[in-house]
């Protein structure tokens, strides 16, 4: 599979992947000399950065962490490349002096440690080829500010048991509109369904299977559901209480996505997040470039709104 | 990002510094979303206390000076140590010898051997709109407000590469957009003498990466010296206006933004927040480094209220020398007068655990970077307090 970033720093760096799902200080959190992962809050104490693609949302801490970066890659004891969520200035400096190719806008919860991954720091690209990408939709429906929730059933391949929106995968080349409303048709019968929302793609990891999941809001007139065999039952639920349903993943991230947003034209900037979580938290951790998140989710008082939530 | 023909020829044909030093900036325009790079008449580089950089930013400042000049006049941040004084300040040796290095270096890189937290005060003065490179929050956060130049909160290695190449990205406080009030802060309290640095405190807590507007507030330039350096501390604030009196306030459209109101009762709060400590071991001044016309009045105060704890006092060699007869003063009264280095970035935990000072930037990074308690207050109250 591929991701499409943003080029920070020039190169390219193939390894296996080491991850930190927490923001990485290099200063005090890697040994200087010889790479070693020292801070003990890490994910990854113990491991060595030397050699590796290095995988973390994004740097925090000391400005000397630009220095470190730059010592380490003059020793050689620097990773071959990193991937970044969202890159700050302490990582892009330290990667540029060092040489190092960086990539940001890569939404890096979906990748593990012990991935191969490949980064052109040129083309802003990021290949892991053992990971296959699943497009998918899921669509939520609404009825006088209850949302459906449909269980899916046990004879379905991925996630059996589990509540769900609407969902189905995209075929060929059709557009995830045109699936999402074939989808309504198919699993529940409604045909009164009318597009509200559609929200950043949400990404999320099954094994090797990358589920690109297209978020949509349709309201419909009434609650009458007939299922097919996908699913085995059906409820209209009021969307805080998501939260009591075991659910496939990142399902609150989908919703909270649509339901933040007001048009069907994208995602709305000033329009404050929804209970357990903010449309911000998608467009930060999908990496769309076009939604423009990165820069929205640096204001203050807004970055990571309703991430932590909704996580 | 656009780029011209002569940055093009430094990014691909440059000395190793050179190509080095664009390609950061033009990666950092495009972490910032710039549409080029522009020209700028100063910069202002922060990272020069061994303390601070430790070996890594010792070994990258003296691979830079390999082949690296700057182009445009550069001033740098305070060292770990009084040059000539520093055994006296319990440095050792090897901190010492490393210190050397780090300011050899910059020299070699045409860096003027300042060694100020006070660009502004010391001949590095930009006119109203020049645009400038500019590490050292406080120093970027004054230029920005009282001077009305145009500078981001560089970081060392981005404004080592923009006085290397004479260029800067033209992102955020270098846009007009970019320069508007966020937040107004509605002033009804008496602010004077450490009243600016509470109020910073305070200012850069609520505002964060935003742009305060002050309204009822008076203050000299020195006034406003300690409260850029105390917001800036707090808060990742680059610039502020007052209304009535620094140079864009007209520019600033306060309407219809939040508003905080900051009465005496919050200056207090601040104030008990920050001060940590009981009795103070050493009677500290500087962050940001004392101007002339500080230490002549220092002078006057310590000859009135002589301290029975030791006072030093942090300047610039510039501020030192031009008011001499006010530091050899301050020494005859028993106090020290260090220049070229700082509160937080030299090694005062070497001779205290506790530290008295007006400073409002002090008490925000000497819990951090020297492990002190904090008696914050007023110069007048801390000499009365420590009388002997």
């Amino acid at each position: 599979m591929r991701f499409s970033g943003r080029g920070i720093a020039p190169g390219r760096g193939e390894g296996v992947g080491l991850v930190d799902s927490r923001p990485v200080s290099f200063v005090g959190g890697v040994d200087r000399e010889s790479g070693l992962v020292v801070d003990p809050a890490s994910d990854l104490k113990g491991e060595t950065v030397a050699g590796r693609v290095l995988v973390f949302p994004h740097g925090k801490g000391s400005t000397v962490g630009s220095y470190v970066l730059y010592g380490l890659a003059k020793r050689g004891h620097g990773p071959v490349a990193v991937v970044n969520e969202r890159a700050e200035a302490i990582v892009a400096t330290g990667a540029i002096l060092g040489g190092i190719p960086l990539v940001d806008g890569v939404p890096v919860s979906v990748l593990r440690t012990g991935d191969r991954v490949t980064v052109d720091g040129d083309a802003g690209v990021v290949d892991v080829p053992t990971l296959i990408e699943r497009r998918v939709v899921t669509a939520i429906l609404r009825n006088r500010g209850r949302i459906l929730m449909v269980r899916r059933s046990q004879r379905v391949t991925t996630f059996p048991g589990a509540w769900s929106g609407v969902s189905g995968y995209i075929e060929g080349s059709e557009s995830p509109l045109t699936r999402a409303r074939q989808e309504i048709k198919e699993e529940t019968g409604i045909r009164s369904a009318r597009l509200v929302a559609r929200g950043p793609i949400v990404m999320t990891r099954h094994h090797d299977d990358v589920f690109a999941v297209h978020p949509f809001l349709f309201d419909c007139l009434d609650r009458k559901v007939v299922l097919d065999w996908e699913n085995e039952d059906a409820r209209w639920i009021l969307p805080e209480h998501l939260s009591e349903y075991p659910v496939v993943p990142r399902l609150a991230d989908v919703v909270a996505s649509v339901l933040g947003t007001p048009t069907p034209s994208g995602p709305a900037p000033r329009r404050p997040p929804v209970q357990g979580g903010g449309a911000d938290a998608h467009r930060g951790s999908t990496g769309s470039r076009k939604t423009g998140g990165r820069r929205r989710s640096s204001q203050p008082g807004r970055a990571g709104t309703g991430r932590g939530e909704a996580r | 990002m656009r780029i011209t023909a002569r940055q093009g020829s430094l990014r691909d044909r440059g000395t190793e510094a050179e190509r080095m030093s664009m390609r950061l900036l033009l990666s950092l325009g495009e972490v910032y979303g710039a549409d080029r790079l522009i020209p700028i008449t100063s910069a202002h580089i922060s990272g020069s206390s061994y303390k601070m950089i430790g070996d890594p930013g010792l070994e990258f400042i003296e691979d830079v000076a390999r082949d690296g000049t700057v182009v445009v006049p550069t001033t740098v941040n305070p060292l770990g140590m009084d040059p000539e004084r520093w055994r006296e300040q319990g440095v050792s040796e090897e901190f010492a010898a490393k210190q050397r290095r780090i300011a050899g270096a910059y020299r070699a890189i045409g860096v003027r051997a300042s060694f100020s937290c006070t660009p502004y005060l010391i001949g590095n003065r930009p006119s109203f709109g020049d645009h400038v490179a500019w590490a050292e929050s406080s120093a970027a956060c004054f230029a920005n407000s009282v001077i009305g130049a145009r500078t981001n909160r560089e970081g060392g290695p981005s404004a080592l590469a923009a006085a290397i190449t004479g260029f800067t990205p033209n992102y955020g406080l270098h846009l007009d957009d970019g320069r508007r009030a966020t937040t107004v802060i509605d002033v009804r309290a008496r602010v004077r003498g450490v009243g600016f640095s509470l109020l910073g405190l305070l200012a850069g807590k609520e505002v964060g990466g935003g742009i305060p507007y002050f309204r009822n507030l008076r203050g000299t330039e020195a006034d406003l010296k300690w409260l850029s350096a105390s917001l800036a501390s707090t808060g990742d604030c680059g610039m502020f206006h007052v209304e009535r009196v620094t140079p864009e306030w007209r520019r600033a459209r306060p309407q219809r933004l939040p508003r905080i109101v900051v009465d005496d009762r919050a200056l207090k709060d601040v104030q008990r927040e920050f001060t940590t400590g009981e009795e103070a071991d050493i009677l500290a001044l500087g962050s940001p480094q004392l101007s002339a016309d500080e230490l002549r009045e220092i002078a006057g105060l310590i000859e009135r209220h002589r301290p029975r704890i030791p006072i030093w006092v942090f300047t610039s060699r510039f501020a030192r020398d031009e008011a001499a007869p006010a530091a050899a003063r301050i020494e005859a009264l028993g106090g020290r007068v260090l220049v070229d280095t700082c509160l937080e970035v030299t090694l005062i935990e070497n001779v205290s655990k506790t530290v008295a000072t007006p400073s409002g930037k002090g008490a925000v990074y000497l819990p951090m970077l020297c492990g002190q308690k904090i008696v914050l207050d007023d110069i007048h109250q801390l000499l009365r307090r420590y009388a002997s």
